[in-house]
């Protein structure tokens, strides 16, 4: 008897929550790990998440821009988030993706550990970059708290940005 | 308001076409002043832009061509004689009713500009100031006359329907010369505070204009077809001349040039497109051999690749224009400065149709000026000159233009004092632009180049044409622009040729692919003079520059790993090649690993987020759908100068990696190459009591990309010869090529025992041969000898 209350009640209280697919003040990102840390990125900047491939490499860049790839016919530039985050490089794996990203006519594609979901954060939840971090330069938009995690959310724009 | 400025673009871009034509025709005419059939071209052309600007309000521009109708117009009837100081003033007014016509252009306006000096002038030319209003009316009733007697000729032969159209178009005329009457009724009366000299002439003539727009073609009334064809006959029958315009008439449309950029964008992706299915093709050919619907397969292929080819050529010349666009403001430049200079010259232009891309066409304008500009000041001389040394009193310039495989050659040539390469050598020491030694060591050609240098001026006094040192460096920027090259001869007292040469379009391009490494760059086949391959010790190196000596001339070398930051994993071995690339006027060989081969491809570029990179044009897709860099040739031609030279040097840093001390058993790493699990069980079994690291790997290229990712530093590797994808021989050959792997023992583990297998292991650079079936003890022995293994270890 009671564990059947239980169910009943707990699926009431699932119904009562908002239902966050129609609220105006829910940001969709999709979330990803570099190293140990997991960061997010607005789904909207996100072109198209794909697996790795070969790219040339171009020269008189900073190490962290790997090269250039073939994307149905674009030439896309390729920038490791590790190393430009300050990381070692990593050997590809089975889990490491591309993410395209594109804001306006900036385009290029980002090397990452490994994908994790795609998140909804209520606006609410998202708090400002840490103070020590000058607010204009920052690539950091915000943390995202979600139950037990922190989440950084970056700007695309600013990742998009050549700044070498 | 739309549809006015519709009728002002129309007006435009037709004026421009007339008055490009009119520079032209007034040229001829003043060679052949009594050619009837020019006079009237040219008399028409006014006409028609007067008519028209009447219409459109353009007061200031309807009183200037109205005078110099009023000059032409007597020419044509024979009253005046067209001298050079007529046409003077008749060329002024052209260059007048331009400048008008770019004001409209731009501002909707002719307002602003003052054309009353040059009217006064005209009026002089056609007989005194107040005899315009008189000739006026003598001249414009002959007009009125000769049209209806045409066309009632006309009205013979033609079929009813053609009655009934020419009635339509009747209407239509007597519709259109009421609009302009209300239009210049309109323009008089608003005209009346601007128009510069004389207001009252300006509203006295506006009644007199009715007749004239019945008589010539009137500017473009919506005609039936039919009647549209038979317009020029009239037109020609009354200028007396062979029925020769007639035949010309050519179908055409305007196409706004985005629209043919994006069709040439798409047939780019059809390039790379094709590009990918002839290497499909190759590969399944190699896979599939002797199969059927290989032939079908290898038929569309070539089919698509056949159309596609074709398909662009079309594309491309869609997007050509004849060269002749810039050519045709040659005549009356020559001849404004030939009045200038007190010189006789003469113009001949030949290949005037060689068409070129129009992005191409409207950059080599700008130089052609300055050369011919200079060919004239410097180059020709003054007439009592020229006689004292023994040549005719004129001199000529030849402005050629011919097509030269997939280049446009343009040449200059004049028949002037030609260039002293002391002179000019002497002239640049002063100048601080070359030292003397470098001044020594020029050949006369590399003197002559010395001209296009910016701040080089060989005219002792600036004069108004040229001598002011800008010149000719726009002449050697503007060609490298295009790609393309320059290249001067002359000869003391004989003459100048100057030949530009210059690639036919800028979107899809041949390219001479290299190798570097393990990398690949495609250079523009437009800038390749020539390769060449060299054995190392041909190289020099001079001042900390690598050199090379080319038949006559000395080379100054770069290899294209230090421009590009290219890791030199691999041995370069003792030939290299040299691409000798030609740009403008400088030459430079680039050291490459090898030649890939030629192939057409489509520049794309870098995206804005990696523009910029000194040395990278742009990118490209290749066939297997990798990325290939296109290398930038100015860019390269200005970095090689900062690059030492290090053009033969080997890494050997990697080396010392290898001869790291061992601290125990399980820093020595063994890789095992076989096909079969069991072959390398057996083997990781003999060898495992020894405690070392063991990799394995299931055929050549397995173990050939262990080796490249780098993750261990190997002491020996244990080699089956029978492998699929890679045998060991060729595997062992590719190991060879890394000089960090130079040292590397490897060792055949195999069951083929014939005496010629040994014999090509040994070429492939193996140390033992190990034959199948063999002892775990002597396997474990042979591989200790070789790596060295410490006893200690042995537990």
């Amino acid at each position: 008897m009671s564990d059947k209350l239980k169910e009943i009640i707990n699926k009431q209280s699932d119904q009562q929550n908002p239902d966050l697919t129609n609220l105006d003040d829910v940001v969709q990102l999709v979330g990803f790990i570099i190293g140990d840390e997991e960061y997010a990125i607005p789904i909207l900047a996100i072109q198209e998440i794909i697996k790795p491939f070969a790219w040339t490499r171009v020269p008189q860049v900073p190490a962290y821009v790997k090269g250039v790839f073939n994307m149905r016919g674009s030439v896309i530039p390729l920038i490791d988030l590790r190393l430009k985050f300050g990381l070692n490089e990593q050997k590809h794996n089975d889990e490491t993706r591309f993410i395209v990203m594109k804001v306006g006519d900036e385009i290029a594609g980002f090397v990452i550990d490994r994908l994790t979901m795609a998140l909804r954060i209520k606006k609410q939840n998202i708090g400002p970059a840490p103070d020590t971090i000058d607010r204009e330069d920052s690539l950091i938009d915000g943390v995202g708290k979600e139950k037990d995690r922190i989440i950084t959310i970056l700007k695309a724009d600013k990742l998009l940005k050549r700044d070498f | 308001m739309d549809e006015f400025q519709e009728i002002l673009q129309d007006f435009l871009v037709e004026s421009f076409e007339l008055v490009e034509q009119l520079d032209q025709d007034l040229i001829e005419l003043e060679a052949t002043p009594e050619d009837l059939e020019l006079l009237n071209g040219i008399f028409r052309v006014a006409h028609t832009v007067k008519g028209a600007s009447s219409f459109l309000n353009f007061d200031v521009l309807t009183h200037l061509t109205h005078h110099m109708e009023d000059v032409l117009n007597k020419a044509r009837h024979g009253e005046l004689i067209i001298t050079p100081d007529i046409m003077d003033v008749v060329l002024e007014s052209i260059d007048l009713m331009k400048a008008l016509l770019n004001k409209i252009r731009d501002t909707s306006t002719d307002s602003g500009i003052d054309v009353a000096a040059c009217v006064i002038r005209l009026d002089k030319v056609s007989g005194g100031d107040n005899d315009v209003a008189q000739a006026e009316p003598a001249s414009t009733p002959v007009e009125v006359e000769e049209a209806p007697a045409e066309e009632e000729l006309d009205y013979d032969n033609m079929s009813d329907e053609d009655v009934e159209a020419e009635i339509a178009r009747l209407l239509n005329e007597r519709q259109e010369e009421d609009k302009a009457k209300r239009a210049a009724k309109i323009a008089a009366g608003e005209s009346v505070p601007q128009a510069p000299p004389s207001p009252d002439e300006v509203s006295s003539e506006t009644p007199k204009e009715e007749p004239t727009p019945a008589a010539s073609p009137p500017p473009p009334p919506p005609a039936p077809p039919a009647v549209k064809k038979e317009e020029p006959k009239p037109n020609d029958a009354k200028a007396a001349a062979p029925v020769k315009k007639a035949t010309t008439v050519e179908q055409t449309i305007r196409v706004d040039v985005k629209r043919l950029d994006h069709l040439m964008n798409l047939i780019g992706e059809l390039v790379l497109a094709k590009n990918r299915l002839i290497k499909i093709n190759d590969d399944v050919e190699e896979r599939y051999e002797g199969e059927e619907f290989l032939e079908e397969l290898n038929q569309v292929v070539s089919i698509v690749s056949l159309v596609t080819t074709d398909l662009q050529i079309a594309v491309m010349k869609t997007r050509m224009l004849p060269i002749g666009k810039v050519f045709n403001k040659f005549p009356r430049m020559i001849r404004d400065l030939t009045r200038e200079l007190n010189k006789k010259i003469e113009l001949e232009i030949s290949g005037e149709d060689t068409e070129l891309d129009k992005s191409i066409v409207e950059e080599i304008g700008d130089p052609l000026v300055h050369i011919i500009r200079n060919s004239c000041d410097h180059g020709i001389e003054i007439p009592e000159v020229r006689i004292g040394a023994g040549k005719t009193e004129g001199g000529t310039i030849a402005l050629k233009a011919f097509n030269e495989g997939n280049q446009i050659v343009i040449q200059i040539d004049d028949d002037g004092k030609g260039l002293d390469a002391e002179m000019l050598k002497d002239k640049a020491i002063e100048k601080g632009l070359i030292s003397e030694k470098e001044a020594d060591n020029m050949s006369d050609k590399e003197a002559f180049l010395l001209i296009m240098r910016p701040g080089f001026s060989t005219a002792a006094a600036v004069t108004n044409v040229s001598g002011r040192g800008v010149g000719m460096d726009v002449v050697k920027t503007n060609i490298e622009k295009v790609n393309g090259i320059i290249d001067i001869e002359s000869e003391i007292g004989k003459g100048t040729s100057m030949k530009l040469k210059i690639p036919l379009t800028l979107a899809i391009i041949q390219a001479l692919l290299v190798g570097v490494q393990e990398e690949t760059y495609a250079i523009p086949l437009a800038s390749v003079l020539e390769t060449v391959r060299i054995s190392t010790d041909e190289i020099y190196t001079v001042e900390g520059k690598s050199v090379m000596r080319l038949r006559e001339d000395v080379l100054s070398l770069v290899h294209i790993a230090d421009i590009f930051e290219v890791e030199r994993i691999m041995n370069g071995g003792e030939h290299a090649y040299v691409v000798v690339l030609g740009l403008g006027t400088q030459k430079l060989g680039l050291i490459v690993d090898t030649l890939v081969g030629q192939e057409e491809i489509v520049i794309k570029s870098l995206g804005d987020y990696l523009k910029g990179i000194e040395g990278v044009a742009g990118a490209t897709i290749r066939g297997d759908g990798g990325v290939t860099l296109i290398v930038d040739v100015v860019a390269i031609m200005d970095m090689a100068k900062n690059v030492k030279a290090s053009s033969t040097q080997n890494s050997t840093s990697n080396v010392e990696q290898l001869t790291q001390e061992k601290t125990k058993s399980s820093d020595y790493t063994v890789m095992i190459v076989d096909d079969s699990k069991t072959d390398r069980t057996i083997m990781t079994s003999a060898l495992k009591p020894l405690g070392m690291t063991l990799i394995e790997a299931g055929d050549g290229q397995e173990a050939l990309s262990i080796l490249k990712r780098g993750d261990n530093h190997f002491d020996a590797m244990l080699i089956d010869i029978e492998m699929p994808r890679m045998d060991g021989y060729t595997l062992a050959t590719e190991i060879k090529k890394y000089s960090r792997y130079k040292n590397l023992p490897l060792i055949a583990v195999t069951s083929r025992t014939g005496k010629s297998d040994r014999m090509r292991g040994v070429e492939s650079g193996m140390v033992e041969y190990i034959t199948k079936p063999y002892s775990a003890d002597y396997l474990s022995s042979v591989v200790q000898r070789n790596i060295n293994f410490k006893s200690e270890f042995l537990s």
